[in-house]
């Protein structure tokens, strides 16, 4: 668990340079260096005048199995959205050019939803590891990026 | 247990691309860029869309609003499952929001959008058609800072 900077709220009063003890938080680049950060530790979290400090998690754990009937009905949706996704990207070049990039940048999101309310939430759930097994499987054609399958098979 | 889907290229965009956005907010940029990979593999590969066209999207959005969301809604509700419900709620207004962008847009055309601007919220896909970018989204109440301002 180490802390990670919201820079957008930091208001740059920098008492997380008084409190941690590493010397973490004082970095060029304005994010906190995690390989100085001390797992737990919290200090500028809470010394934070802006709140603009938040803790980031390594371990997630796994969600409770979703109804069947429910994942299949929102995979259901899912196709449904990413089709008019598809169809909205087809007009994308024309003279309805502006609105369809708007409806296919909005049914991506809803899509994208549907997945994350479904079975793919957390890339470190075991669904997402059957999927990312199952791509491995499959993953004999030509330019499939099997190499960043295998990749997150060992980060995730 | 789970009865195994043979998805769409076109969903696998989706899957990756939710999985690429969960593992920014985790601050793995090495395991983001990975799934970024996969979303831009699936999408040379995804299917077109055949002859498409703003009123066949139409049908699918009164379809989905009509059946898609009430059978989700049904199930969730009758298993107390809240995230699907969350997610069914914003999901129907979003698509009630697009019917209504496109109703507007088919009875001005270009007008619609000669003194405003699209903008579209990354949480939850609501459109607003405005002048300025909206303060809150009115869907899912996500801040000024997630709204995309279409080019």
């Amino acid at each position: 668990m180490h802390a990670a900077r919201n820079i957008a709220l930091c208001t740059k009063d920098c008492v997380c340079l008084f409190v941690c003890p590493t010397g973490a938080t004082d970095t060029e680049t304005g994010q906190i260096d995690v390989t100085k950060c001390i797992d737990g530790c919290r200090l500028c979290v809470d010394a934070c005048p802006s709140h603009a400090i938040f803790l980031v998690y390594d371990n997630y754990a796994e969600k409770k199995a979703k109804n069947p009937h429910i994942i299949n009905a929102l995979t259901t949706l899912l196709e449904s959205k990413v089709h008019q996704e598809t169809i909205a990207r087809g007009l994308s070049s024309g003279e309805d050019a502006k609105i369809a990039k708007a409806l296919a940048l909005s049914n991506r999101i809803l899509a994208e939803d549907c997945a994350r309310e479904g079975l793919y939430m957390l890339p470190q759930n075991r669904s997402t590891r059957e999927l990312l097994l199952s791509l491995k499987e499959k993953g004999t054609k030509k330019d499939f990026p099997l190499d960043a399958v295998e990749q997150l098979l060992d980060l995730l | 247990m789970e009865s195994y889907k043979e998805y769409s290229p076109n969903a696998l965009v989706a899957i990756c691309s939710n999985l690429q956005k969960a593992c920014e907010k985790q601050m793995r940029a090495t395991e983001a860029e990975l799934w970024k990979k996969l979303v831009a593999y699936f999408l040379t590969v995804a299917e077109e869309a055949e002859n498409p066209t703003l009123s066949s999207l139409n049908s699918y959005i009164v379809d989905d609003i009509e059946n898609s969301y009430t059978k989700v809604a049904a199930l969730a509700e009758a298993e107390d499952d809240r995230g699907s419900l969350r997610c069914t709620t914003w999901g129907k207004k979003v698509t009630a929001i697009q019917k209504s962008v496109l109703a507007r847009y088919e009875k001005q055309g270009g007008a619609l959008l000669e003194e405003s601007n699209l903008y579209v919220c990354e949480a939850c896909g609501f459109i607003a058609i405005s002048g300025k970018v909206p303060e809150l989204c009115p869907i899912c109440k996500a801040p000024t800072s997630r709204f995309s301002k279409i080019a």
